[in-house]
């Protein structure tokens, strides 16, 4: 159900379906690269200096995966419930010397309400999308998407205001009313596409062994069922049948991918159903989960790569005791465990103490001290208490950004001619992570 | 004679059914309607099946059924995709009307079945496109529906952020956060505090998920105005939608004072930082 064969089946017959329609384009990249040339749009390109790694997605395609000069497009469930997931991409990015742009100049996709309440509508979703992807482009940093659902969204967004002139038109409109422009990026790219292209990095930088952990992985729906051309494939993982990322960078850290019956169902986090009809995410949650991960494949952790899932996965588990579940089974985010194995702090840097199920017998399987790290967070939180600075991943903003999204050097559009290509290196050192 | 011809039977007549108190649901699902709720059913009917994204999402349907099997929502509620998709094809006003009071809230939106219909129906898709016009129609069942979001949907519109963390508290959202393990006498630190101690300046907020700046929360709520989406959420929740307009409007005078004070500063720039007056 649902592998690599299979979606390509799908969507080849469904090509012929929609070709009825007259509306569907294979490849919306070539597309867009026609409509940049009538002046309808641009192109948020990948340059060198973003040291682009190339990945092959379901059909082959290839898609070029920037790992350099980054503009983080946050998510909110992330930011507000499991920090430790922003967090680890950051602190991992400076690890590695990679720049990026951390701003409060982002809005979310807004794409878990309209999935859960619908109050929203194609044109304002894409207008949402494009507003970020502007503001992306004129900092001159590429744009990579946090969430799951920013991603899938993102994708069908991209697709939207490629083949709908009328919802471009009126994006495109709005945008102008606010000093912006319609700037498409090159690709659309999850972090844990970044993560998989830094593997290499990843690995050599590893303290703590991943060979004892048995972990199972949950594909996020939103990653590979929305626009599926788009999900990063590769031969060495599950023989190329199941989207390579995050389960790539858990082979390639040495932890045992263990397999279960129910991998592609969805999360449970119903969008709607996590936040007002609970009984139903935490009852699939468990029962077509968190069961088979435990039961099926004797899992130490569960691994994901999207909020939602995190979310859904980790914080239904409590009430499985009412049923007899005698266990909780930890779920991270796949930075957050390659964080954990690069020897970030658990508490400070991948902020396990968020999560509902307890990571402490996964921390001691890797060797980390997980009680002296606890001690010492603790001794931490005390000082913050006593008024002392907090520890920061990167340079703090200053306050007139409050405000205003400034400019900070960064490629502004052409006065009068809407959006241009980038002409100049933004000064070194803005938003860059600190050592 | 089959057993059906014995059952209690009669046709009601319009008026019948209009003078006549609950059960609402008739044994054959038709469902009980007052006349203001046959001419808003009609509607939103005609501007179901006016939609440009009917015609590209409903592709055609052999009742295969191969969506409903991966269904999560079909395990757990009376749906089926494969419902939906039947009724968004064939059916009529009083279909669609029955399917809006619950049914469309009962999908999960991951997609699944998208990625298994060979037709190439996007289903997802197309019960989005049902739950939006009873939004904006204000049907009475969906406004209970949303009753509970009133909290998020002002963050949303104002900052543009789903939730935020002081949701998560010990008597709500429990098993959400820090205080999940049971542990909160361990930490003993408010949650301001358990915001400080993330690395990342922009974070460290328990009113949203991050703080998001002025200008662009302003760039945002322009966006709604101006694809009706506040228009939308007037049909839900008029109170709220109120509510959220006068929040704008303080955050519009709060942009501005905010440009005099730095006028000096922002004098200097281009781009929408210069041009955009909230
Ligand atoms: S999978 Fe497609 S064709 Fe089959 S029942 Fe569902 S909608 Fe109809
Ligand atoms: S998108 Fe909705 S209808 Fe489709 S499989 Fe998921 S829950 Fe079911």
């Amino acid at each position: 159900m649902l592998s690599a064969s299979e979606i390509r089946k799908v969507m080849e017959e469904r090509t012929q379906h929609q070709k009825g329609t007259g509306k569907k384009v294979v490849d919306v990249r070539e597309e867009m690269e026609r409509l940049e040339e009538k002046g309808e749009l641009l192109i948020h390109r990948i340059r060198p200096e973003n040291r682009p790694v190339p990945m092959q997605t379901l059909f082959g395609w290839t898609k070029r995966i920037p790992t350099d000069r980054l503009w983080h497009h946050k998510s909110c469930g992330q930011c507000g419930n499991i920090p430790g997931y922003p967090s680890a991409l950051l602190w991992i990015m400076n690890e590695t010397g990679r720049t990026y742009l951390n701003e409060p100049h982002q809005t979310s996709c807004t794409a878990w309400n309209y999935h859960g309440t619908a109050t929203s509508n194609p044109v304002a979703l894409a207008a949402v999308a494009a507003r970020n992807f502007h503001r992306a482009y004129e900092t001159d940093h590429f744009p990579l998407i946090h969430c799951g659902t920013s991603f899938g969204d993102y994708k069908e967004m991209r697709k939207l205001l490629v083949e709908n002139a009328d919802v471009r038109h009126k994006v495109r409109a709005i945008l102008r009313k606010m000093g912006r422009d319609l700037v498409l990026p090159e690709e659309i790219v999850h972090y844990s596409e970044w993560v998989q292209a830094m593997a290499p990095e990843i690995v050599a930088r590893k303290k703590f062994d991943l060979g004892p952990v048995v972990a199972t992985v949950h594909e996020p729906c939103h990653y590979y069922k929305m626009i599926p051309e788009d999900a990063i494939y590769d031969d060495r993982v599950y023989g190329g049948q199941r989207p390579a990322v995050p389960t790539g960078i858990l082979l390639a850290l040495g932890a045992r991918v263990a397999d279960y019956s129910t991998w592609y169902d969805c999360c449970g986090f119903g969008f709607r159903h996590i936040l007002s009809e609970r009984e139903f995410s935490r009852s699939f949650a468990n029962l077509r989960k968190i069961r088979p991960m435990v039961e099926e494949a004797h899992a130490d952790v569960a691994i994901t790569s999207d909020t939602g899932c995190v979310t859904t996965l980790d914080k239904s588990q409590w009430i499985g005791k009412a049923h007899g579940q005698a266990y909780m089974l930890p779920v991270l985010a796949d930075v957050q465990l390659a964080a954990l194995a690069m020897g970030a702090h658990p508490y400070k840097i991948v902020q396990v103490h968020w999560h509902a199920a307890p990571v402490d017998r996964l921390l001691e399987k890797m060797g980390i001290d997980g009680a002296a790290a606890k001690a010492e967070f603790l001794e931490y939180l005390q000082a913050l208490k006593s008024g002392r600075a907090p520890e920061l991943l990167h340079t703090p903003h200053e306050e007139i950004e409050q405000y205003f999204a400034i400019n900070k050097g960064q490629v502004l559009p052409e006065e009068g001619t809407g959006a241009s290509p980038p002409t100049t290196e933004p000064p070194a050192g803005v938003g860059r992570a600190l050592p | 004679m089959s057993v059906v011809a014995h059952l209690p039977h009669r046709t009601l007549s319009l008026a019948d059914e209009e003078a006549s108190s609950p059960p609402a649901m008739e044994l054959t699902g038709r469902r009980r309607m007052s006349a203001a709720e046959r001419s808003l059913a009609e509607t939103i009917y005609q501007e179901f099946r006016a939609d440009p994204r009917h015609e590209e999402f409903v592709l055609g349907c052999l009742n295969c059924g191969e969506c409903t099997t991966g269904c999560p929502a079909a395990r757990f509620y009376d749906f089926s995709p494969r419902e939906m998709l039947q009724i968004a094809a064939n059916g009529d006003a009083t279909t669609l009307w029955d399917a809006l009071q619950e049914k469309i809230w009962s999908c999960c939106q991951c997609y699944t079945c998208n990625m298994r219909c060979r037709f190439g129906n996007d289903i997802a898709g197309i019960i989005s496109v049902m739950r939006e016009l009873s939004v904006r129609h204000g049907v009475e069942s969906t406004r209970r529906t949303l009753a509970p979001f009133g909290r998020s949907l002002t963050l949303l519109m104002t900052v543009g952020t789903q939730v935020s963390s002081d949701m998560i508290q010990p008597d709500f959202f429990r098993d959400w956060g820090p205080f999940a393990t049971g542990s909160d006498k361990a930490w003993d630190v408010s949650p301001e505090i358990m915001r400080k101690a993330i690395p990342i300046d922009v974070l460290q907020t328990t009113r949203s998920a991050w703080e998001v700046s002025v200008q662009t929360s302003l760039e945002l709520f322009r966006i709604y105005e101006e694809t009706g989406v506040l228009d939308m959420l007037r049909g839900l929740d008029p109170d709220l939608t109120e509510m959220l307009v006068d929040i704008i409007e303080e955050r519009r005078e709060e942009f501005r004072e905010a440009r005099e004070t730095h006028r000096a500063r922002l004098e200097t720039m281009r781009g929408p930082v210069a041009t955009f007056q909230g």
